[in-house]
This record gives C-alpha cells, structure tokens and sequence, in this order.
C-alpha cells in the first residue's frame, strides 16, 4: 500500500486526529462538572496545552514535507483537485498552525482567570483550524466552501464562548449573520462560476475561461463576470475588506479576546491564501487581469477604501481592544495592495504576501496576548486608561506591549517593517505609485494610534481612585508572547533568508 | 419530448436569491435573517441543479448541492443556537437592538 497521499496530507490528518483526541478526552475529564469551579481545578491546563502540541506537531509536519519537497511523495497529487499539497498549502499549513497553536496558549491563561474555564474552546478550536488549512489548500470550489464552514462554524462559536455576556453574544450573533449572508453570496457566485464554464474546480475554470476568451475574443460572459464578483466580495468578507467589514470590530471587540486572537490571526490568513490563490489560479487570465474590464481595479479601490478608512476609524477609538481590531483591518488593506500586485510582479508580490501574514501572525498574537496579559481576575484591561503608568508599575508586561505595537506599526529592526517594505518593493515594481503613496501615508497616520498606547502606559498616571488593571501571572500567555516575539525578531533580523524561502511558495501563474 | 428552458429554473433561483438577500438587508426579526439566508442559499442549489443540466458529462452540480444542503443544517443549527443565547441574555429577538457594540 502506497502511503505517500498520507505522508503528504499528514499536517490535516495530525491536526484532525489529535482534535478529535482531545476532543474525547475534554469528555471523559473530571473537570467539566458544574460543581467543579475553583480556579485551579478548571480543563485549560491540560487541553491548552494538548491543542498547542497538536498544532505544533502539524507546523512541523507542514515544515518537514516542505523540507522534504511536496514533489518527491509520489502520491501528494492524488487528492487534487480538491485538496491541492504543494508548498503554498504547507506554507499556510504552518502559519496557521502557529497562529492556532499560539491562540491555544493565549486561552490557556485567559479562560482560568476570566472564569470561562469550559473546555470546548480547545476542540473548537482546533476544528477551525483545520478548516483554515482546508481553505488554504483547497483547490476546488466545493472543497473551498467545506474549508470555509468548518471553520467559520468554530470561530462564530468561539465568539459566543462567554454565553452569558450580552457583548459576547452579541458579537457571535453579528458575526454569524454576516459569515453567512458572505458565504451564501460566494456560493451563488461560485454557482453562477460553475454554469458559465461547466468546472468546479479551479484549474478547470482557468482553462474554460482561457479557451472561451480564446473563441470569442476577449468578452466575457455577463454571468461569468457576476460570478467573478460575488466570489471577490464573499472572500474580501472574510478578509473583512471595507466596504464589507462592518462586522469585524464587533465581532473582535465582544469575543474572548483568545478567540479574537484567533479570527484576526488564522481566519485572516486562511481568506488571504484562498484569495490569492483563486485569483491566480482560477481568474488569472488576462481577460480577467486587464485593468480595463478584469478584478484588478475592484481590488484596489478595496485597498485603498480598507486602509484609509480602518486608520481614520482606528485613530478615534477608545478601547485598545477595537482599535486593534480596526488596526488589523488596515492590515489587511495592505496585504490587498501586495495581491494587486501579483497580476505584474507575480512571484515576488506573492512572497510579499506571504511574509506579511507570518509577520502580521506574529505580531498581532503578541499584541492580542500582551492586552490580556494586562487584565486579570475577571477586570480585563480595554481602555487607553486602564494601561495608563503601566510602564511603571509593570514594566515587563507594558514592554512587551510596546514590542509587539511598534511591530505592527512598521519601526525596524521589527517584522513588521520588512513586511510592509516587501509589499511596498513589490508593489513599485508593479508600478502602483497610487497605492503605494496612500500606503505610506496611512502607516504614518497608524503610528499615531499605536503610540499613544505607548503615550498611556509610559508617561501617564492613572486618574486617582481608578480601578488598576492589573496584569496576571500565567505561564501560558506568557510563553506565547516569549514563542511570538522571538518569531517578531528573527523575521525583523534575518528577512533575506525568509523571503528567500518563501519565494518557493509562490503558486506558478500558467 | 420537450422540457422546461433551463432559463426558468435560472430566473426563479436569481429572484429568491435577490429575495432572500434583500430580506436580509431590511428585516429586523432575527428568525426571519436566518431565513432569508437559508433562501438565499436554496436559490444557489436551484442553480447548481438546474446548470448540471447543460453540462451533463459530470455530476459536479449535483453533488456540490448535497453539500450545500448539509452544510446549511450544520450552520442553522449553530445558527439557532447563537440566537437563542441571544435571546436568553437580551430578551429580543430584533437585530437593532444589538447595539451594544458601538465605535
């Protein structure tokens, strides 16, 4: 028996095997009795640290078949088209095992002390990790949609975790709604995809697209061309693009903040991966990519709208919490900017893309992670004010705050300026002057609002009386943001070798 | 033996979608969202179905509506299950007041 196919789907099998594990195990467990509910007696312990081995295990499956090379494991193409394993999938395979891996740690520390210590957050979870990896593997529509739910299905469960807040719930509710009015529009587009060319698969679009342009010159069915769309807009949802991202600082604001972790850092990465990779493969022919009649412009007046917009809201917010949310959808406009850039520039704005999301992982789990690391004891830190003259009181934990903050503002030696350096690179040599000037500005713009995080803790004194946030002791988060920041540095430290390793990744445009 | 044009079956699917999304934009009962999208989402199996009709060398429609049809149970149930947590702590059932979460 030939097991090769295995080998080569082992990061899924791995992840799926030890969910359904400790799925099993959270069941049999003495701790979820309702009469159980001391402190020390709560299931995160052993489960948080369970789900963030598994996931580890599945980063480093993901990283050793890509040592190994994808292309020697004679049977690593019998699952397309469905699930395609080539270094794009393992790659985003290992970031978002990471990023799940680190979320896990986060709620090892978070769910104790905030009273929430049930221990579904961790099968959950995983599961959504594992359609993230689905999604970024996926390479057929049916395939892309199964990824999708199983995923969102987790996450908007995740959101709801704290059932008896009306915030939580409320965020839930919002996210549920408009996950799935997104994914209901990417269906019928995918449907609509399906008639005008006859394949689900992506490859097949490609091809059908390629020879009808090919016949009758290079117009474009109608109906294919609203299929275009309505899966652009589904995805850019996911990603939460504006105009559609309504949802998001709501939906991040009222969550868990581990399970907000969890949808800035995995959900987005895994939308971005399908993103790029349905655009490249499936609408990446130049009847598609012309910027007179093609999905280029669409996309870049989104990355225009998406950073000027989150950074303009971003600056006004109150809550730390929400001002990150927005920060991370101003984030993903400048990913958007790098896979406008891919039509030109192909492989290197892929790279770009790539290196931004690791980075961006990286960085905003320490971020999410340092803001609950600052609260404890069910007084969580939210407000500008609840961090002020942290830097005083608690230098340790208002120092890594201020790591991961200047990271994602883009200051050197940090990942986050290389990462915002290569999409730039990439997007020059794209010619997107337009883009790139709006990108600069609005990091500028960013810094402000980041920095008066720093302003807060560092060089104000809480208002006398105030209650003080203060921050926990949790071996947990705190070994994610140690895990987190060594990744922040390495990336800041060395990126040639990354981005040279990344590169490999890029999907071929045929 | 002559069958109803495909185009029918198209027409009707594009005008429940358009339905149930123009429900889900302008009604505030949650049920009725849930509702709409579910519409919204038998529209697309209607077009699934009725395009395998015109490429009939595979069954590719058919069966991505069987997994539309699971998938959508699987998201009603959590569905009904957000907003019966909802419901619990708010005591409403009207999306426009879940206005907790404001910038």
């Amino acid at each position: 028996m030939n097991l090769d196919p295995f080998l080569a789907a082992s990061p899924l099998l791995v992840v799926a095997l030890g969910g359904c594990l400790l799925m099993v195990a959270e069941a049999f467990s003495k701790h979820g009795r309702e009469e159980n509910d001391s402190r020390s007696a709560g299931p995160s312990g052993d489960l948080a640290l369970g789900t963030a081995i598994t996931l580890i295990t599945g980063a480093i499956f993901s990283a050793g078949i890509w040592f190994v090379g994808p292309d020697k494991l004679e049977g690593s193409r019998a699952l397309e088209p469905y699930l395609i394993l080539d270094r794009f999938s393992l790659f985003f395979s290992f970031v978002l095992c990471v990023g799940g891996a680190l979320s896990a740690l986060l709620a090892g520390g978070y769910l104790p002390e905030h009273k929430l210590d049930r221990g579904e957050f961790y099968p959950l979870l995983i599961f959504s990790t594992l359609g993230a990896m689905m999604l970024a593997a996926a390479g057929d529509l049916l395939s892309l949609f199964l990824g999708l739910e199983t995923m969102s299905l987790g996450v908007y469960a995740l959101a709801g975790f704290r059932r008896a807040s009306p915030r939580s719930t409320e965020a839930a509710l919002k996210y549920f709604l408009l996950g799935s009015f997104a994914a209901a529009i990417l269906l019928y587009g995918g449907a609509l995809i399906y008639g005008a060319t006859g394949h689900t698969d992506l490859a097949g679009i490609r091809a059908a697209i390629t020879s009808t342009a090919a016949t009758e010159g290079a117009a474009n069915p109608a109906v294919l061309l609203i299929g275009v769309a309505l899966v652009i807009v589904g995805l850019a949802f996911k990603v939460s693009a504006v105009p559609f991202h309504m949802w998001t600082p709501d939906a991040y604001e009222g969550a868990p903040t581990p399970a907000t972790t969890f949808m800035a850092v995995a959900v987005k990465s895994a939308a971005f991966a399908t993103l790029l990779r349905v655009l490249v493969e499936a609408f990446g022919d130049p009847a598609l990519t012309s910027w007179a009649s093609g999905w280029p412009p669409l996309l870049a007046f989104m990355a225009l709208l998406t950073m000027t917009v989150a950074n303009l809201i971003a600056g006004r917010q109150e809550s730390v919490k929400r001002m990150l949310a927005y920060s991370s959808i101003a984030h993903a406009g400048y990913v958007l900017v790098g896979l406008v850039a891919t039509i030109k520039v192909g492989g290197d704005a892929q790279a770009s893309i790539m290196f931004y999301l690791l980075a961006y992982t990286a960085s905003t789990v320490g971020a999410f992670g340092a803001l609950i690391l600052c609260g404890s004891r069910g007084a969580e830190a939210v407000s500008y004010e609840d961090l002020s003259g942290l830097g005083r009181r608690h230098p340790a934990a208002a120092m890594a705050f201020s790591f991961f903050l200047l990271s994602l503002a883009g200051t050197p030696p940090t990942a986050g300026f290389f990462s915002k350096f290569y999409i730039i690179k990439a997007a020059l040599g794209a010619e997107h002057y337009v883009l790139v000037v709006v990108l600069v500005l609005n990091s500028v713009l960013s810094a402000y609002y980041y920095l008066r995080v720093l302003v807060f803790m560092y060089m104000r004194e809480p208002a006398p009386g105030a209650p003080l946030a203060r921050p926990m002791r949790s071996g947990y988060v705190t070994t994610a943001l140690v895990l987190s920041a060594v990744l922040v540095l390495v990336l800041g430290v060395f990126p040639s070798t990354y981005l040279e390793i990344v590169a490999q990744a890029a999907l071929a445009s045929r | 033996m002559s069958s109803v044009p495909i185009e029918y079956y198209l027409v009707v699917a594009a005008v429940l979608f358009i339905t149930g999304a123009i429900g889900f934009l302008l009604r505030r009962n949650l049920l009725i969202l849930l509702m709409s999208i579910e519409l919204m989402l038998n529209a697309v199996n209607l077009t699934l179905v009725a395009y395998n009709r015109i490429h009939p060398l595979n069954h590719n429609g058919q069966i991505f509506t069987f997994f539309v049809i699971a998938v959508a149970a699987a998201e009603a149930s959590v569905g009904l299950a957000i907003v019966l947590a909802f419901y619990r702590v708010r005591r409403t059932m009207r999306s426009d007041e879940a206005d907790l979460l404001r910038s």
